[in-house]
Formats: C-alpha cells, structure tokens, sequence
C-alpha cells in the first residue's frame, strides 16, 4: 500500500489561510490503514479547522481515491458541499490528491499527507518500504528480496564494503539488504546462483516518467 | 615502474592514499608528493571519500602523476552514472593515468551533503566490467571507441568482513569482472589475514593490505565500533593503553604498524601494503624505515 504521513497543521493551516471554506476528502483504502485519511482523521481535521475558524462543509472518504471515476460517481451527492468550499483538503496520498485536482479544475486543492513510500504493514501502523516500482522486477533473481529498495545504494550486487555485523552502513537499525538475500537464498538452496549471478545495470529506461499503462491493450492482444 | 610491473615482478609493493585538498590549493599535497618521492611505488587519489566533497579524484591523479608519481585514480559509483563515470575514464586514460580502483562508495549520508541524491547507477562489480570493456574498445553498449582504454584495474575488499562468505562471494565477482589487484579494509590481526590470504591466493588477484596507524587506545576503539570490517585485536588495545604519553601512544602506534608491515612481508604473506595514512602522512617513511622498506 501507499504510505502517507500527515503534514504539519501550521502548514496546512497556511496554505488555506485565504480559504474559510473547506471540503475534506479521505480515502478508505491506504490512507485509512495508515490513520492519515480515514473517517476518524477526518473527523479530527474537522474539529481542528472549527476551532481555527474555518467552516467545514462537507466531508467524504472516497472509496478508493486513486480511482478517478469512481471516486467522481461518488462525489456527486456531494455536489453541493464541494461547491460551497473555497477549496479541498485531501487527505490521501498524493495520487489521491490528484483525483480531487483532476474532479475540480477551478478549485484549488491542498493534500494533507506526505506521501512516503509502497510498503508493507507488518504490524499495527508500522510500514515498511518493499517496492521502489522500478518498472523492471528481479526479485525472481534476489530470493524474493528487493535490493532496490532494501539497499540505500539500490546496488545489484553486493553487499558493499559498509555492511557490519550484517546491518546496513546507513544505519544499524537497518539489517544488510544483501546479507538477507544472501541468508534466503543459501535457505531456499539457491546459493549456486548467488554465487554465479552478476545483475546487469538496470535498465532505468523502464523508469521514464511518468509512466502510463493501459492493461486492456495487453488483455486484448493474445 | 608501473603498478602492474611493480605487482608483477614479486616486490613488496607499497602504495600510498592522498585525500584532495577542499579547495583548490594544492601546496600540501605538493608537499606530500616531494614526501613519497621514491618512496611509495603508487599514489590513490580518493573520490570524494566519506562522502565530503573534495577536488576531483581524477584531477589530483593528474598532479600526481605529472610530480612524477604512478597515479591510482579512485573511482565510487555514489556521484556519477553510467555516461559520467565512462566519459570520465576515457579522460582518465587520455591523460595518462592507468590505474583505477573501482568502488561503490559510502553512502551521502556519511558525508557533508546529507541531501545529495545518491546515484549507483552501477556498482563496483558493474563498474569493473565496464572498465574491462572500454579496455576492450567498445563502451557499455557495445559500441565500439576511437581508442580503448588501458586500465589496470582494481578494487577494495574486506577481509574482516561479518559475516564474511557473502563479501568473499563478491570478492570473487570482482576477481570475475576483471580486478586485478586489491587494497583492503585496515588489517591488524594476522591470524585472520592469513585466513582470508588462503582463500585470495586461490583466485589468483594481488592483495595490499590496508594499513591504518594507530594514534591511541580511543581510536582502536571507534575503529572496531564503528567501522565495518576493523577488528583491532584487545592485545593491541592494551598496548596502546599501556603507553603514558599521547606521544608515546603514537609511537607505540606506529610500532605496531611497522611490525605488522614488517611480518607481512617477510613471510610473504600478501603483494604489499595500501597505507591510508589520514592525516599522519608526515609519519610514513618513518613507518616504512622501521618496518625494514626503506634502507635510509
Ligand atoms: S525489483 Fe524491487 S523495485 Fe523493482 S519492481 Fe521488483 S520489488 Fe519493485
Ligand atoms: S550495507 Fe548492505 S544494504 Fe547497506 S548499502 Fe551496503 S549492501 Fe546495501
């Protein structure tokens, strides 16, 4: 899922200082797990605005935000609401901001979050970072880890001269991306090929952006 | 002598590291070069070491080499990808240098620009075989060069490293991508040397061992707390804690090195020594008069 962390309310409450006017807009899916979007948060946002001075005239967390026409259907019985606010709060990722900038092109919008990484929620509200959608996965090569986004340095073979007592020179809280897919692969009996793998350069053309997928092309073709 | 015949022809080689100035004043490090005059048979200039950015690695192996010194050219992949480290090399070796150690190199948030994007477009494994193929006439894409590079190309290891098969693993590819000789993390304990020297022998690469002087007791232990790969044995600690004076603290330091370098060479045990002196380079032709390198 998309990880997001709320901003700082000083600079949320600045950029909507000429604002009195506010729709917030959640979204159930990420920002609900990661407690920045979801109906509690904008109950929250709401009281806060109150007290600041600002009317709150409407609110709704979408379905799923990064939907664009779905999130449109949804946002019709809202229709007046949306019209009555000077601008829009969203409180989801930034792709979920974006559906609220491509819903209302004359109104202006201000995300909530920062959008932090894709990751994994491997306990109650702690996230960690497994996917960089570099466009081009390896983690068939890896043992299933990916050393893109598990190494700071993103390196393809390693681990670098930094590892120590298998963490990671970044950090020691943070374990050696390499001594893991060394450790998973040795387990998984696939040491030969850790051994007699050397990973080309990536090929960051798969990365050019921004990146448009149409799936029903593919579908279609056999 | 180049480095290559120097490694090649069984001498115990010693070669020398040389941080660029932060500035563009090279009055010290011109000092430094009249120091190891017929010295050292080779200079490194780091890239940017620790992160902190400094001259270019390439452009202190120029002054180097034109004071009369073989130049190493140090090159990391955390600055540069694929288009810049390559135009770089052939600029390396349009200006005579002809020897690389290729690195990945510490991350940005080691250094003074914590904000840096970090690049490793490649690493030091793809690195060595992108150096290899500019040898061989044709850039990363194949396409062929009006005229190859002549590298002798190196890399950096750790014998010491925890856990240790995975970094032998990538000794190996490196060994595979086309490194010809290595410079080691600093090395203290011989015991393990030897260890990681049986397995080096094997694959047929030259080895320096990295020499790093100790100053006192505090700084063998930052070294093995902090720094990947350093295990100053508690014998070696004590001694330096023994010693009553910081003075006498370096002394014994340097004895401690000498002795080492001294060992090393007389029972063969590597091709020579890597000295990374930080700061203590006014010290090194004593070190290598008291390890028996030099006759003066
Ligand atoms: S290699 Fe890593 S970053 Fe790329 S797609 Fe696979 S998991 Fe994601
Ligand atoms: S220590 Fe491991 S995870 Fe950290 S940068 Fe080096 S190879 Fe990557």
């Amino acid at each position: 899922m998309i990880i997001t962390k709320k901003r700082d309310m000083d600079a949320i409450l600045d950029n909507i200082r000429n604002y009195r006017h506010v729709f917030l807009l959640g979204c159930s899916e990420c920002a609900t797990l990661c407690a920045t979007g979801g109906a509690e948060q904008l109950e929250e946002m709401k009281t806060l605005l109150t007290a600041q001075g600002k009317e709150v005239t409407g609110m709704f967390v979408a379905k799923t935000g990064c939907q664009v026409l779905g999130t449109k259907v949804e946002l019709r019985q809202h229709a007046e609401a949306i019209n009555a606010a000077d601008c829009i709060l969203a409180m989801a990722c930034g792709a979920g901001t974006q559906t609220a900038v491509e819903l209302f092109e004359d109104k202006p919008v201000y995300t909530v979050n920062d959008t932090l990484f894709l990751g994994n929620m491997t306990r109650l509200q702690q996230f960690h970072e497994r996917c960089s959608q570099c466009g081009e996965c390896i983690l068939d090569k890896t043992g299933g880890i990916c050393p893109v986004t598990a190494c700071p340095k993103g390196i393809l073979v390693g681990p670098c001269g930094g590892c120590k007592d298998g963490k990671c020179e970044v950090s020691p809280d943070v374990p050696c991306a390499w001594v893991k897919i060394y450790e998973r692969m040795k387990r998984i009996d696939q040491l030969q090929e850790f051994c007699n793998t050397i990973l080309p350069p990536k090929d960051w053309s798969k990365n050019t952006k921004p990146r448009i997928r149409n799936a029903k092309e593919t579908k279609e073709s056999p | 002598m180049s480095l290559q015949e120097a490694l090649e022809s069984g001498k115990f080689v010693v070669t020398a590291e040389i941080a660029p100035p932060k500035g563009t004043n090279t009055d010290e490090i011109k000092h430094l070069l009249d120091l190891y005059d017929g010295r050292v048979d080779a200079i490194n200039a780091t890239d940017n070491q620790s992160a902190v950015m400094r001259m270019s690695s390439l452009a202190l192996s120029k002054i180097v080499l034109d004071h009369g010194h073989e130049a190493v050219v140090q090159m990391t992949c955390r600055d540069r990808n694929r288009l810049a480290l390559q135009s770089d090399l052939l600029g390396a070796h349009a200006l005579g240098i002809r020897n690389v150690v290729a690195m990945t190199g510490d991350h940005v948030i080691a250094g003074d620009h914590k904000q840096a994007k970090p690049v490793y477009d490649v690493e030091s494994v793809q690195l060595l075989q992108m150096i290899r193929s500019l040898n061989e006439g044709r850039d990363m894409m194949g396409t062929p060069l009006k005229g190859p590079t002549g590298f002798y190309a190196g890399a950096v290891v750790t014998p010491e490293a925890n856990p240790l098969e995975p970094q032998l693993i990538k000794f190996a590819k490196k060994v595979q991508a086309g490194a010809k000789y290595f410079q080691t993390q600093a090395i203290y304990d011989i015991t393990m040397f030897n260890i990681f020297m049986s397995h080096a022998r094997k694959m047929g690469a030259k080895v320096l061992a990295g020499i790093v002087v100790l100053k006192n007791e505090r700084m063998a232990q930052y070294l093995n707390d902090n720094i990947a790969g350093i295990r100053v044995p508690a014998g070696m600690i004590a001694e330096l804690a023994a010693a009553p004076s910081k003075a006498e603290k370096l002394e014994t330091g340097i004895r401690m090195a000498a002795r080492l370098i001294r060992q090393l060479k007389e029972e063969r045990i590597c091709d020579g020594i890597h000295i990374m002196a930080i700061g203590m380079e006014e010290r090194v032709p004593e070190i290598m008069k008291q390890a028996g390198l030099l006759s003066d």
